[in-house]
């Protein structure tokens, strides 16, 4: 399959028609791949796409990496099914054009939690747990697609994935608490969830405001609350269960729980999935005259 | 000075002695994890009380020893507005006596690396929240014995058995036992309170030994030298590579906050009604606002900029300023890493422009 894609990028890199690739190639240890950015058409041999590509590359689509400021008229990414969820999305809240990406997708077999639980193949025991209940594995929004794109079913609700979310939700509030303060006492506020999410894309986050604060700097129990709970709260009916802040957390705190119950109220009240359509508007950041609720007005 | 065997089966034993000679002990502990894929194993240093577990020995924990001598956040006052009068409330320097125990040759050699920025060495100003728990802290060091994918500290000097920074060394033999090495005064405490488990003269054959098996399992090996020489040179610091190799990172701080020798903070009021604290907390060069002045200006207004700058302080400034590396090869930053930027990666490169430029 990587062959064709290959293939097809080394050719609309060479016509012009694209500036850039934006894929996964080799990365430093065997257990790793790594983003890669081809402009000549020979990079494009570097490509690889397996289950240890796990980062979610639309991150570098999100105007906050500086994306409108590369010059690129026309980028091309490759995505796995959950990827382009998240170029669905950013379509779908105007921060980008679906004009300005042209998009490799891929039959995904799934990715591993983590490199660190790579053993050479992906099973059972190291696949994330997002890839569970995916309804994207023959990706939604593709320019290229390898082969014929059978017809899939998605029409389904939004599922839990992450087992550990039905243990915190039976605790009572108090061990819940006390869970997540000693889960997050280790959290020193590197923002690497930020920073790998493609919806994080205000150009300067709330928590990086100083004038006046919002949320404490400092990594203390109160500063660490305030960033995850802002930042759980700000993806609620924008977050597509990518699970990167989870994956790229350096010390290993399971962030994106928050969102994952978050979707599930978003369904709940909803019936609302986010990446699935780029017309449909995500419910939290509309606004309708007509809006039956009256809190607002 | 002295030398003595250790059973490992004894470290508990260590833990209760030291416990009861009213030390603050801190070792590396496992962290309890949800269930699920999704959760992966982590272990990080903790003040351990007799008959707690720890995962002495095995592997290289999540994040260091930095903050027992350098706090992700601490207050460095307390304020409160009476009326027209401010009253400020100084903290406590009085940090308890604490022995780090188990802490790896890399982590041990980076205090070295703090201390040249905040004590009085060489920056003319003592930052005492540091150096007075510096004082007070005595260093256990432990062999590496199993160094993972991610080490490189032989490519900076150092090695899996290195005692640089150490009070006292342990080294793991191959038949289980450790092989002591008392090398300071505080070390020499430190064996008289644990003096009733040891024994003999340990074995020193034993462990020179392991720690050239050690060594021979690093399989990231760079040639350090010649990046002095080509950072220095000027003409490099607009080289293609910066930005080549640069354009992936994402701009989080997780290789700095998780590296044992970045120290750079950020000092804050935090203010509640008529009364807070002014806090220092960790900061990082790779955040986008780091480097943002009032009038707008960013004098590294690009992510490459902002890596290149973190590479240049570990192997040009500390080298100008304090006549040593700010990197030990721990690895923390390639494990880290969100994207795999791997700063080896760069050693390799300079490496190799610098070869080919001399010939």
């Amino acid at each position: 399959m990587i062959e064709q894609i290959r293939e097809k990028a080394r050719e609309l890199l060479e016509s012009g028609e694209l500036d850039v690739v934006i894929g996964y190639a080799e990365g430093s240890d065997p257990s790793r791949t790594t983003p890669i950015f081809c402009r000549k058409p020979e990079d494009t041999d570097k490509l690889v796409l397996d289950g240890r590509c796990v980062n979610t590359l639309p991150a570098y689509l999100n105007k906050r990496h500086e994306y409108p400021k590369k010059g690129w008229k026309k980028t091309g990414i490759i995505g796995k099914g959950c990827d382009i969820r998240a170029i669905t999305q950013l379509v779908a809240e105007n921060q980008l054009k679906r004009d300005e990406v042209y998009i490799f997708g891929a039959e995904c077999e799934g990715v591993v939690a983590h490199p660190e639980k790579w053993d050479g193949s992906l099973h059972e025991g190291n696949c994330a747990s997002k890839c569970s209940s995916c309804d994207v594995k023959i990706p939604l929004d593709t320019d290229f697609y390898p082969g014929e794109k059978p017809e899939v079913d998605r029409s389904g609700p939004y599922l839990v994935t992450a087992p550990a979310l039905a243990t915190l939700v039976k605790m009572d509030d108090e061990d819940r608490f006390a869970f997540w303060r000693d889960d997050f006492d280790r959290c020193f506020k590197c923002y690497a969830c930020r920073e790998v999410c493609p919806h994080c894309s205000c150009n300067i986050c709330i928590t990086d405001r100083t004038m006046p604060s919002w949320v404490d700097q400092a990594a203390h129990t109160k500063g660490v609350f305030g960033w995850h709970l802002t930042r759980a709260m700000h993806l609620v009916g924008r977050c597509t269960g990518c699970g990167e802040c989870t994956r790229a957390c350096p010390v290993n705190i399971q962030v994106d729980l928050f969102n994952q119950k978050m979707k599930e109220v978003i369904q709940e009240s909803f019936d609302y999935k986010s990446g699935y359509s780029m017309e449909v508007k995500p419910p939290l950041i509309t606004y309708n005259t007509d809006d039956t609720e009256n809190y607002i007005r | 000075m002295r030398t003595a065997t250790l059973q490992k089966s004894d470290l508990d034993r260590v833990i209760d002695l030291l416990s009861q000679a009213d030390y603050r002990v801190i070792a590396p502990q496992n962290q309890p994890r949800l269930e699920g894929p999704d959760s992966i194993d982590v272990a990080t240093f903790q003040e351990v009380q007799p008959g707690d577990s720890h995962n002495i020995g095995e592997g290289l924990s999540t994040t260091g020893i930095k903050p027992f001598l350098f706090p992700k956040d601490e207050p460095l006052f307390a304020y409160e507005n009476r009326g027209k009068k401010v009253v400020l409330t100084e903290v406590s320097l009085d940090f308890p006596k604490t022995v780090i125990l188990g802490v790896r040759p890399c982590d041990v050699a980076s205090v070295s690396s703090l201390d040249a920025v905040f004590s009085d060495k060489n920056a003319g100003f003592n930052d005492e929240l540091f150096t007075k728990r510096l004082e007070k802290t005595t260093f256990v060091s432990y062999s590496c014995t199993e160094p993972d994918v991610s080490c490189f500290c032989t490519s900076v000097g150092l090695a899996p058995d290195s005692d640089k920074g150490s009070d006292l060394h342990m080294t793991e033999l191959p038949d289980g036992t450790l092989h002591v090495e008392v090398k300071t005064e505080a070390g020499e405490k430190i064996a008289a309170v644990i003096d009733s488990l040891l024994s003999g003269e340990g074995d020193a054959v034993a462990r020179q030994q392991a720690g050239v098996v050690a060594a021979e399992k690093i399989t990231r090996l760079r040639d350090s030298a010649s990046l002095l020489p080509w950072l220095q040179d000027l003409n490099n610091f607009g080289d293609e590579m910066w930005q080549r190799l640069g354009e992936k990172c994402l701009g989080c701080g997780a290789c700095t906050f998780e590296c044992p020798t970045c120290h750079c903070f950020d000092i804050v009021d935090e203010n509640s009604g008529n009364k807070g604290y002014r806090v220092k907390f960790w900061d990082s060069c790779q955040f986008d606002h780091f480097t943002l002045h009032a009038s707008g200006h960013n004098t590294r207004n690009s992510q490459f900029e902002r890596y290149r700058n973190r590479f240049n302080c570990k192997f040009k400034i500390y080298e100008d300023v304090f006549g040593e590396k700010g990197c030990v090869g721990c690895g923390r930053c390639i494990r880290g890493c969100p994207v795999n930027l791997d700063i080896t990666e760069y050693m390799a490169e300079v490496a190799q422009k610098a070869t080919t430029s001399a010939s």
